[in-house]
């Protein structure tokens, strides 16, 4: 623990230059307006900056990129309490008491619990991170190929089994990003797969494009569909209010500590940000004293969400850093950074590359005390932005987009491939296909297959080598159970075979009501 | 009017689609299991055989369902023709952005987009348009140094 501490200085000493701030500064407010935006979200506002940092120094451009992402986060509650429009899917959960505190006038109260409890859950998500991370590192460096394997093996099966969405939805959505993550040559054989004999599709389909895609021109697809007006209460902050507010905080120390609870695990399981917030919320309004104010304006019900929100954001980066497992699709959007970075994500960043890990730590503290100011400072200023119509900022951001799908790899190919995603987004969206299981598999298809395929090599072919020590044994043996889990509920009696197949439990549509 | 049946098993059916697509490109691969381990082909194979059986297990389910289905429209005619009027000019903008370049296309579009769809003033539309354009050409091309497609007018301009 004592060394965790001194390489978090040593974390500052990197974090804390004058260009490194600034970073920070101009990643938060990008973040705030990628957030604020509906159709630009973390995950393709990442995306679409990453290629900008190719040139860049690692430590600077994950500084700049990691900052945007909590810029997005605050951001996404600014428009779902004075809009009720979600900036962010994982701020849905927010517009539910948020917005109605806005309209009885409580904006600044909303706005001021949200950001300050935020704060404290991504506090309590980085605080997680600079205590574990290392020691998860030193522990997954005695992974061979076959525990990374079932490590990958467990990620994917959590998602079927915990993800929130129908488990065959899940599985399709797993099978759609782990073909197109085949497509192009393969790294073990350096064979041509599913290319199809087109030369666009030679070096494959970057999931970057996909994210633009997904995130990007489908949410956009989504909001328009909608018919978004942005017809709100009034962006303007009284500071005197925001002080009593803030001096409020306190009473709901409870509700925070259990949502950065709720956040931190989700983070970690990649359950991701939007499912933690959904279910922190799901949990407040069951147990809380004021469960019947819930739904109309009760201050817990935006502190639930967004404490857990904020610490599956920032503890998503827990299992990205550690073992190259990314926790959420932003943080998967990353880890490809790192890869095209030169570095290779996993245990042995934390002795290679010291300065890398603890100074993207440190930053973390840094950069969330900026967003929570720069993001208090500036809510006027975005929200009277907000009031530009949609029929001019909706084609501006189809452009940024599709500006972004081609700086990815410089090839017109890929506008195409931007604009089939978009409407494929759209309609997984509409029929609840998880999103996220797609891009992740995307991501680390590759590397699990790689990690079966090394196994495979050492064992001669047999599968025995994943029960051949008690670590990979159990691993996998979760990973199995975790996969037939739903299967096995349905035999049981215990889920119709619609909630399997069809639409996620009854449980999960009553925390969206 | 579009219901969530209908859209179900279209989707199924383009799930179908591409694992039948995937069955199709992997048979080309040796997809069996060799003395060490399996071959190029196996796990394509595999992913393409489990993405056919789900979206069957999805398609079943919901012809199963169809009166709980029919009844959840997804779509109403009038978000649907905000979704088209939205989506449709956004092939016209790769589209032309394929021979005249990423910087005309998306001038082209928001011109035409916020003149028509928008309702919006001419000098609106033309301001809007030239304005992301110009900054988006200084960000990349200037300040980055990242080059965007380029069409003719660029070459001709001496900017390509």
């Amino acid at each position: 623990m004592l060394a965790n501490i001194d390489s978090l200085m040593h974390g500052f000493t990197v974090a804390l230059t004058g260009y490194h701030i600034m970073l920070m500064v101009g990643g938060v407010l990008l973040g705030i307006l990628v957030g604020v935006l509906p159709g630009l979200g973390a995950p393709n506002g990442v995306t679409l900056l990453l290629p900008l940092t190719f040139s860049m120094d690692p430590v600077s451009a994950i500084i700049l990129l990691t900052s945007l992402y909590w810029g997005a986060l605050f951001g996404g509650s600014t428009t779902s309490i004075l809009f009720n429009i979600p900036g962010e899917p994982s701020s849905v959960a927010t517009t539910f008491d948020g917005y109605p505190m806005a309209r009885q006038g409580r904006a600044t109260e909303a706005l001021t619990y949200a950001f300050l409890s935020a704060g404290f859950g991504a506090l309590v998500g980085i605080i997680v991170i600079t205590l574990l991370s290392s020691a998860v590192a030193s522990f997954a460096l005695r992974f061979g190929p076959p525990e990374y394997f079932a490590v990958y093996a467990l990620a994917f099966a959590s998602f079927v089994a915990f993800g929130g969405g129908a488990p065959v939805k899940t599985i399709i959505a797993l099978g759609l990003g782990f073909g197109f993550g085949m497509v192009g040559t393969d790294t073990v054989s350096g064979s041509m797969r599913l290319t199809f004999e087109l030369d666009q599709l030679i070096r494959g389909i970057s999931f970057l494009v996909v994210v633009i895609g997904l995130f990007g021109l489908g949410e956009l697809l989504l909001t328009i569909e909608e018919g978004p007006e942005f017809k709100g209460a009034s962006g303007r902050i009284d500071p005197r209010e925001m002080f009593r507010a803030a001096a409020r905080m306190p009473r709901y120390w409870f509700a925070m500590l259990r949502g950065s609870a709720v956040g931190v695990w989700m983070g970690i399981t990649p359950g991701g940000p939007t499912a933690a917030s959904f279910m922190s919320y799901g949990i407040a309004r069951r147990t809380s004293r004021n469960r019947d104010n819930f739904g109309k304006g009760e201050p817990e019900g935006v502190i639930a969400p967004e404490t857990a929100d904020h610490s599956a954001g920032t503890a998503a980066m827990l299992p990205m850093l550690s073992l190259g497992i990314p926790g959420s699709a932003t943080a998967a959007v990353m880890l490809g950074g790192l890869m095209i970075w030169g570095l290779n994500p996993g245990p042995m960043l934390f002795l290679e590359q010291r300065d890398f890990v603890w100074g993207m730590i440190a930053s973390m503290y840094l950069g969330n005390v900026i967003g929570v100011v720069l993001v208090l400072a500036t809510v006027p200023l975005f929200a009277a932005m907000l009031s530009v119509s949609f029929s001019i900022i909706g084609p501006i951001i189809v452009t940024v987009c599709m500006v972004g799908a081609y700086t990815v790899a410089g090839a017109p190919f890929d506008l195409w491939l931007a604009l089939a995603f978009g409407a494929v987004g759209y309609l997984m969206k509409k029929l609840d296909y998880p999103l996220a299981p797609l891009i992740l598999a995307m991501v680390i298809g590759d590397k699990a297959e790689d990690a079966f395929r090394q196994s495979m090599l050492s064992s001669s072919g047999s599968l025995g080598i994943l029960w051949s020590n008690w670590l990979a044994g159990t691993l996998t043996t979760l990973a199995i159970l975790f996969l037939c889990w739903p299967f096995v509920a349905l035999l049981l009696g215990r889920r119709s075979a619609a909630e399997v197949a069809i639409t996620p439990a009854a449980g999960h549509e009553e925390n969206r009501a | 009017m579009l219901t969530r049946f209908h859209l179900e098993l279209g989707f199924a059916g383009l799930v179908l689609l591409i694992g039948a697509t995937g069955l199709v490109g992997s048979s080309g691969l040796d997809f069996g299991w060799g003395a060490d381990g399996p071959r190029a082909g196996y796990f394509p194979f595999r992913v393409a055989v489990i993405l056919v059986a789900m979206a069957t297990l999805v398609a079943v389910q919901a012809i199963i369902n169809r009166a709980a289905l029919r009844r959840v429209v997804v779509a109403e005619p009038e978000g649907l023709r905000r979704v088209l009027g939205f989506g449709l000019p956004i092939i016209g903008l790769v589209l032309v952005a394929q021979w005249l370049g990423l910087y005309v296309a998306m001038a082209l579009y928001l011109l035409v987009v916020i003149r028509w769809q928008g309702r919006r003033p001419w000098h609106t539309a033309l301001g809007v348009a030239l304005g992301v354009t110009v900054v988006t050409f200084l960000i990349f091309e200037i300040w980055f140094q990242v080059p965007l497609l380029k069409g003719p007018l660029e070459i001709m301009l001496g900017l390509g």
